[in-house]
């Protein structure tokens, strides 16, 4: 599943960074407090967040996410843009709550595995 | 369903509560902020938040269960909170990603 | 029976608590304002611009004492507190409902509102603004670190004193503009990388800085993917911490033959019990610092799990030096200079 696929199956939009990105998630976080994404050991993680500030997009770089889904259509900032950019992050906004990106995404994965 | 049920789905335990506490969606969040703007009535709230602060947001949105991730421990004070409030209070090991997945059944919370 | 206001603390300041119903929209001032605003909503406490004089009443005085009171000092919010611990509030509305059901003369206890949202002293304005705009409550009660009442804020209290603080820093900006110099030193020698970055306090939308550029630098180097993530880890929950906690501070990147060493600085105030402050879910973040993502309790101990090494010293009221090692394999150096292993 690469950024593009999160941006169909989250019903999003790609604000920044490369939608040609070949990485493909490697685990899911959806978390809003950074020091308890700052705890995950996973690889490729693609952050889901409500967090609508420049530390998600920080965060995200630390760890070397895959990519930011921002929910419930928060606005974001242009700073926000701008750092996402910047450091080569993929930064989806998706008008989907945290949870029911969750769902979706768990059920893409299962339909991943089948075909 | 009941706090009881979502103890059980979640591999977690009940830490505050009678067990009977209902919920009929769910809300996944951190930021009290966004879950006041966001969160709707009767959802289970999924977070790993375990401040008192928690129990004061469900009780102006109308939760009655919180599902603490990552067996966060529960302060003695967001414990009376709850207790107060008739808020149950389930602690589990799982994240809050897994806990989404465990309690799929349940529609999302609109607003 | 005729209470006394019980004032709480500060001097007499004269009072316009009346109804400040003025709607002040947030969004307006935190998404199109001029920096300068933003810069005083950080920089100002709710302390700086609260009223410290509370009128107040104990919890067993009757509804009408309580609008005897509110009607004499013309305030439409009364705080139930006893020797500084807030109880609750009597408001306008609980007054009206007390004549209309005929229960004036009953308790306050029993009729206040006790599902408190509160403002703590330390917060900045900025958070105190988007209170008002989330709850519509035209006052908050405030209280300090030890959860006691210390004083009452409205709309009308925090647009007084932006509007004041405004006209001054303008004044000041005429005179001159101050240039806002590059904050990083470095130093490469032979045998050793050094460079440092400032971390000023309470100003999140810069902090995470110094950490980024750290893995940037790390990753250069060509160091080892997962060291480089366990250094930025560190760097990143000690810039926080300095930003949040103390009075502002550096932190500082050393790269030497064999080692990586991560040192935070700040000044004050220092941690009590650094024992208690490095137990994993330990805070004494407010919700200023959990909205913004962060105040889990998590920073020294992460910065410790991801460390070869790890020491802390403080002094309380003087500073925190936090000192995070990391060794380098030797296989990794000599990948150093060539293809990454």
């Amino acid at each position: 599943m690469t950024i593009t696929d999160v941006v169909k199956i989250l019903d999003g939009k790609l604000i920044a960074g490369d939608a040609s990105s070949p990485r493909v998630v490697g685990a899911v976080v959806a978390n809003d407090l950074m020091s308890d994404v700052l705890l995950n050991d996973a690889d490729d993680i693609l952050l889901l967040t409500s967090l609508a500030s420049d530390q998600s997009i920080r965060t995200a770089h630390i760890v070397g996410a895959m990519g930011v889904v921002i929910h419930n259509a928060k606005p974001l900032s242009e700073t926000m843009i701008k750092v996402a950019n910047d450091l080569a992050i993929p930064l989806v906004s998706s008008p989907l709550s945290k949870y029911d990106a969750c769902v979706r995404l768990h059920d893409a994965f299962v339909a991943e595995e089948r075909a | 369903m009941n706090a009881r049920e979502i103890a059980e789905k979640t591999g977690g335990a009940l830490a505050v509560g009678s067990g009977d506490e209902v919920a009929s969606c769910v809300y996944v969040g951190d930021l009290l902020s966004d879950v006041m703007g966001h969160a709707g009535e009767d959802c289970a709230l999924v977070t790993i938040q375990n401040h008192l602060n928690t129990i004061a947001v469900c009780t102006l949105v109308g939760c009655q269960v919180i599902v603490l991730c990552h067996d966060r421990p529960v302060p003695p004070d967001m414990a009376e909170g709850a207790a107060r409030e008739e808020v149950a209070i389930v602690t589990t090991p799982l994240s809050q990603y897994e806990v989404a997945l465990a309690l799929s059944s349940l529609p999302p919370s609109k607003k | 029976m005729e209470y006394n206001p019980v004032i709480l603390q500060g001097q007499h300041t004269s009072d316009d608590e009346i109804l400040a119903r003025t709607p002040l929209d947030a969004k307006a001032l935190g998404g199109d304002s001029s920096e300068i605003i933003m810069e005083l909503l950080q920089r100002f406490k709710v302390r700086d611009v609260m009223k410290r004089q509370v009128i107040s009443i104990p919890r067993k005085a009757t509804l009408r004492d309580a609008q005897r009171l509110m009607r004499d000092n013309r305030i439409s919010g009364l705080p139930v507190s006893e020797n500084g611990r807030l109880y609750g509030i009597v408001s306008v509305n609980d007054i009206i409902n007390g004549l209309d059901g005929c229960w004036m003369d009953e308790a306050c206890e029993s009729h206040m509102a006790k599902n408190l949202v509160v403002l703590e002293a330390g917060m900045p304005l900025a958070f105190a603004l988007r209170y008002f705009n989330n709850y519509t409550y035209g006052r908050f009660p405030v209280l300090d670190s030890d959860r006691k009442l210390v004083g009452i804020v409205s709309q009308r209290d925090v647009m007084r004193a932006l509007l004041y603080e405004l006209s001054v820093e303008i004044r000041k900006l005429e005179r001159k503009t101050s240039p806002k110099g590059d904050q990083v030193r470095q130093e490469a020698k032979e045998n050793f990388f050094r460079k440092e970055w400032a971390v000023v306090h309470n100003d999140l939308s810069r902090a995470g800085h110094a950490a980024n550029a750290i893995k940037g630098i790390l990753r250069e180097r060509k160091i080892d993917r997962t060291i480089v993530r366990r250094v930025a880890v560190a760097a990143y929950e000690l810039e926080i911490n300095i930003c949040i906690h103390s009075h502002g501070g550096v932190i500082v990147l050393l790269i030497s033959d064999d080692k990586i060493t991560i040192t935070a600085k700040d000044r004050g105030p220092g941690i009590p019990d650094i024992e208690w402050a490095c137990r994993d879910g330990t805070s004494t973040a407010n919700d200023w610092i959990r909205s913004m993502g962060f105040g889990a309790g998590m920073g020294l101990s992460n910065s410790k799990r991801v460390a070869d090494e790890f020491t802390i010293q403080s002094e309380v009221g003087k500073f925190t030096k936090v000192v995070c090692v990391y060794n380098i394999p030797h296989a990794q150096q000599a990948a150093e200079g060539g293809a990454q292993a």
